[in-house]
């Protein structure tokens, strides 16, 4: 924890493309190869993380010196599986035509890696408004790559975007079955390593073992 | 041993204050949710059967799977126009809720999906009009799911089998119990209710 002045620049422009989620770090890729059969879930799976992982960090951030470093993973938990219920029932509520799209994606976040990671590694060290930055940068990270995959996966799986067909021919059906997953997040994850080295000098391999 | 007390207090603390916030916030919700959910149930039944114009009266209660569902009768000046049942299937992880119309014909009509939680982007298939509209116009034999392309039977989405038969079980279910109640006007299901 530094008292130096925080640069929200580095945290937004790390949790989008330096530490993407996904493409980087290598986390939450069960539900990124399960909801990006098509952009709109992606879309919105997206968005609801986004909103999860703010609320989680800023939260554990709080509480930081309040959890016991010895039972920090249980409390994180169940700080995760707080947000995300009342998420559910508000938005089950109040929103019912935006619930009716979204609700089946919501519970499933609380099982999500990458939320629980955050707050491990970022919420718990860090100040209340940072966390939070923090939080909503990984979520736009995580958010841009279920679209980006949504798009290959939907364009070639169904001949769609959006729901909206754009070609008519029978499609490569394997790519929106989570095998075409697999595929679309290796050759997704090769390409962006191959532009990371050729145009911006980084050294690609994704770091994993976070 | 301090330190044990220290962390069993933290998490208590975190506990108790996660109950309350869920506690809290079931309390204020539930009811909103609750009739939400009765208005857009009242509102799907209309629209299973818009030519009905008496308002649409619970007629019965059957069960599948465990679970109680009710059956209506669509009736214009007491003359039955269709019949609706309440249905649900086994999907892949969830029980998928359905209502079902049948013309007076005993043909289906139109299948409304009112709630499910299966896998996004491959179970939630089943909501698709393309799937659904398979069903309309086929009488209770012709109820199969199959994996082939098919006019006669009902064609599987591919990836989404298991969330595919239990659309097809549901409506197959909740066709058979209305063909049994509705199958020959009400002396049929006058028998019916001896045999029982």
């Amino acid at each position: 924890m530094t008292t130096d002045k925080v640069n929200y620049g580095t945290i937004i422009k790390n949790g989008i493309f330096g530490e993407n989620p996904v493409f980087r770090l290598a986390l939450s890729l069960c539900p990124a190869v399960a909801v990006t059969s098509g952009v709109k879930n992606g879309f919105l799976m997206g968005v609801a993380v986004l909103f999860v992982m703010t609320m989680v960090n800023g939260t554990v951030s709080l509480l930081r010196n309040f959890i016991s470093p010895k039972v920090r993973i249980p409390s994180y938990m169940f700080i995760i599986a707080t947000w995300v219920t009342v998420t559910d029932l508000v938005m089950a509520a109040y929103a019912r035509d935006v619930y009716k799209q979204m609700g089946l994606y919501i519970m499933l976040i609380v099982a999500f890696a990458i939320v629980l990671s955050r707050a491990e590694m970022f919420a718990s060290k860090n100040k209340l408004i940072p966390s939070m930055v923090d939080g909503a940068a990984m979520g736009m990270g995580f958010l841009l790559a279920l679209v980006l995959l949504g798009v290959f996966r939907e364009s070639l799986g169904k001949g769609s975007l959006w729901g909206y067909k754009f070609v008519e021919t029978k499609p490569l059906l394997i790519m929106i079955m989570p095998t075409g997953g697999f595929f679309a997040m290796g050759l997704m994850m090769g390409w962006l390593n191959w532009v990371d080295r050729k145009f911006f000098g980084g050294t690609g391999a994704s770091s994993g073992g976070h | 041993m301090k330190d044990m007390v220290k962390i069993t207090l933290s998490l208590v603390a975190i506990f108790i204050a996660a109950a309350l916030i869920m506690g809290v916030t079931y309390k204020f919700t539930s009811p909103i949710r609750f009739y939400a959910e009765k208005k857009e149930k009242e509102e799907a039944l209309k629209e299973m059967a818009p030519d009905a114009k008496d308002p649409i009266a619970v007629a019965g209660k059957w069960t599948v799977h465990g679970k109680s569902f009710e059956y209506y009768a669509a009736t214009t000046e007491k003359k039955p126009v269709g019949y609706i049942a309440s249905t649900a299937g086994k999907g892949y992880s969830s029980f998928i809720q359905m209502l079902v119309s049948i013309d007076t014909g005993l043909k289906v009509k139109e299948i409304k999906i009112l709630h499910h939680g299966e896998t996004p982007g491959l179970g939630d298939q089943v909501e698709e009009k393309g799937f659904l509209n398979q069903f309309t116009g086929k009488t209770l034999n012709q109820i199969v799911l199959v994996k082939t392309e098919t006019k006669e039977n009902i064609q599987a989405i591919s990836g989404a089998t298991i969330s595919s038969r239990a659309v097809t079980n549901g409506v197959k279910d909740a066709v058979q119990t209305l063909v049994d109640k509705y199958g020959s006007g009400f002396t049929r299901a006058a028998a019916n209710e001896v045999k029982k």
